[in-house]
């Protein structure tokens, strides 16, 4: 059996095992019940065969870990859109706990079908993209567990704003739902707003956790913060030159570690072990370097998170993904000693802020230091700030002679998109940059 | 040498077998069928009919390739390509010149640029619904009882339409209904109807940039009302080759050698 490699950081068998679990009983209580005995030394050891690698393995216990603790009961947890510097969480001592990252967890679980029926019943509409809408379903379900705080952000995404704000008129905690407002520009002036946005909102949750603002905790979460982006920087330049990946890897898993987890050792242990693993790859294909033959693919935003053929299919015709946009260090090094202004650049430095042109030049530059040959973007249905640039992008990319696919579908619900007609589509796109080389 | 391509698609299936010599290649046969419920068994069918009508055994065919929507389910095929591929290189055989290819067939429509050398460059494909398709324009023949034959000559002596508003087939059927039960025009209503999807595709082709020349294939390329409606929106002429629906085959077939 072939070992997968990480699935929204949940290895296949472990998948497998919830999957049927929690479909039979969807409820909090009993997801508490098995997030409790997974990741345990024992359960742990039995399952240790189906971890690809270190890697995949570290990954596995930290998804478990956080899940776990936002189950737990015994943290405040705080659900957080998925924009947001979440090292601030960390440092408030919060468990956090990503809504729409989950969302895709719903997908993979299998129980979308459920949410999106129980958020069109709470008048949620189907224009609305499904990461938002199944996660909603989920809230109204009680299968997430529940908010103390709520935090968002309007950038690039501005869905969690009003879907979190219904979240909290649920649980009746309209006090504890917090907006960052991201202004454009990444100047003084939008430093400073951000910043003291920031620093507020970790003031007031300070002091209703009854806690005082620890701002040795601030620093030390940056450091890893930091420490993360070093190992995450390393491993990419491992991936501009490597064409064999681990099987079953697919870079496009990796939203918990590179968003949920920034400013944790999770996260630090998380890259660095695959840091290490791609270095000895690299060295193998650098011993034989024949398998230079696949041509390289750049995925632009999400993938479907259901069952699919388009990975196998990109596959079966030599084609690897040399990068995703999902993956792209956008931030520079973060001042440890100001960490609020720290966030707010980070936050501000992502290309899906501001203008369009951030963007593309991020995609530009990820297509020059990634040898990409073509680009597929991933056009989620209702995703308004990613479909929306797509016809810049791909005049862009055609002037650098860079092919681009739109590849229309949904994320999470199968029955909004053909399987039939995305493989044509992509077939057909490779026949094109196949031919484009003979 | 003998080589053949099937195009399987929704509506319809279609053979050509090729005679491939040296340069030369020549079509021996070709077979249009309806593709009826079962994919692989209408495959099946157009294969033998068409090596039946060119007096060929299976054995004789040293290559089959497969397009189309049930091209991977096809067990006799040696490979299969997309109709994408297919259809241009197909239409570079009637026309070598084209550079924008406008598809219609039964239950889907794609736009297709090509490089100076014939190339496929872009394309676009209509999404997964039957505006813009044959399907439409059956459903409204349905609804109006007019038989789509008759559709090119109302289109052509009418003067005025009557403007429908909706691209949705199911919403433009009951639109229709609702039209006729008002009294209007059934010639204009067609008239109405042919520059509806008319305008599906012109959106499409204005996505993807509008090249000359142009070549219109597929089954709704037999009917000149949509052919004529195109070319004069797009204000270009549309060649239209003498058999449009076997440009997927005989594409599939010459990719086969
Ligand atoms: S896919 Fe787009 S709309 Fe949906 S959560 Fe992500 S950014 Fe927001």
């Amino acid at each position: 059996m072939s070992r997968a490699y990480l699935n929204m950081g949940i290895s296949e068998k472990i998948k497998d095992d919830l999957k049927n679990k929690i479909q039979r009983n969807l409820d909090r209580a009993y997801i508490t019940r098995v997030l409790k005995i997974l990741g345990t030394r024992p359960i742990l050891s039995a399952y240790g065969s189906t971890f690809a690698s270190e890697s995949d393995k570290i990954l596995n216990i930290a998804s478990i870990k956080s899940l776990k603790n936002a189950y737990s009961g015994r943290y405040p947890v705080a659900y957080g859109s998925l924009f947001l510097p979440y090292e601030m969480i960390h440092a408030l001592g919060l468990a956090p706990f990503l809504p729409e990252v989950m969302a895709g967890f719903t997908g993979g679980l299998g129980i979308t079908d459920k949410t999106l029926k129980e958020a069109a019943s709470k008048w949620y509409t189907p224009d609305l993209c499904t990461f938002h809408r199944s996660a909603a379903g989920a809230v109204e379900l009680e299968i997430f567990p529940k908010p103390n705080f709520l935090l968002c952000a309007n950038l690039a995404c501005d869905a969690a704003q009003k879907t979190f704000y219904i979240d909290a008129v649920k649980y009746n905690i309209k006090d504890n739902y917090y907006l960052l407002e991201v202004p454009f520009t990444k100047d003084k002036t939008g430093i400073e707003y951000l910043a003291n946005q920031i620093q507020n909102i970790c003031e007031d949750i300070a002091k209703k956790t009854g806690k005082k603002l620890d701002m040795d905790k601030f620093s030390k979460t940056i450091s890893l913060s930091n420490q993360f982006r070093h190992w995450a920087i390393k491993l990419n330049s491992i991936r501009k030159k490597l064409y064999n990946y681990p099987e079953n890897f697919n870079g496009l898993n990796f939203i918990l570690p590179f968003h949920g987890l920034a400013g944790t050792e999770d996260a630090v242990k998380v890259y660095r072990s695959m840091y290490f693993e791609f270095k000895k790859l690299l060295e193998v294909q650098d011993a034989a370097p024949k398998n230079k033959s696949k041509k390289r693919l750049l995925w632009l935003h999400l993938k479907p998170y259901y069952k699919n053929r388009i990975f196998n299919v990109l596959e079966e015709n030599n084609y690897i993904l040399g990068f995703e946009e999902i993956n792209y260090v956008y931030w520079p090094e973060l001042d440890t000693a100001r960490p609020f202004e720290s966030l707010a650049v980070k936050m501000l430095s992502h290309p899906l802020n501001g203008s369009i042109d951030n963007r593309i030049c991020a995609i530009q530059n990820m297509v020059k230091d990634y040898n990409i040959d073509g680009a597929i973007l991933f056009s989620h249905w209702g995703c308004r700030h990613s479909n929306g640039g797509a016809r810049i992008i791909k005049d862009s990319l055609n002037k650098s002679g860079v092919p681009l696919l739109i590849l229309d579908g949904d994320c999470l619900n199968k029955n909004n998109s053909s399987e039939g007609q995305m493989l044509t589509r992509l077939q057909g796109f490779i026949e094109i940059i196949n031919s484009s080389y003979k | 040498m003998f080589t053949c391509g099937i195009d399987v698609g929704s509506v319809s299936a279609e053979a050509v077998i090729l005679d491939k010599n040296n340069d030369k290649k020549k079509i021996c046969a070709y077979i249009i069928a309806p593709t009826g419920g079962d994919s692989k068994e209408a495959a099946l069918s157009v294969f033998n009919s068409a090596l039946k009508k060119a007096g060929l055994q299976q054995q004789q065919i040293e290559s089959v390739v497969a397009t189309g929507y049930g091209r991977q389910n096809i067990p006799f095929a040696n490979k299969n390509i997309t109709e994408i591929t297919c259809h241009a290189r197909g239409v570079v055989d009637f026309f070598p010149q084209t550079r924008t290819v406008i598809d219609i067939g039964g239950q889907d429509s794609k736009v297709i640029k090509l490089d100076a050398g014939g190339n496929p460059l872009d394309f676009l494909m209509n999404d997964k619904c039957a505006a813009g398709t044959g399907r439409f324009l059956e459903v409204m023949s349905k609804a109006l009882d007019i038989n789509l034959e008759n559709f090119s000559e109302i289109f052509k002596k009418t003067k005025d339409k009557v403007d429908i508003s909706s691209t949705c087939t199911v919403f433009a059927e009951s639109e229709i209904v609702s039209l006729i039960g008002h009294g209007a025009d059934k010639n204009k209503i067609i008239k109405g109807l042919v520059y509806s999807i008319t305008n599906r595709i012109i959106s499409m082709v204005e996505r993807i940039g509008l090249e000359e020349p142009v070549c219109m294939t597929g089954g709704v390329a037999k009917n000149m009302a949509v052919v004529e409606a195109l070319s004069e929106k797009l204000e270009v002429k549309i060649y239209v080759p003498s058999e449009p629906q076997i440009t997927g085959a005989l594409g599939a077939a010459i990719l086969a050698g």
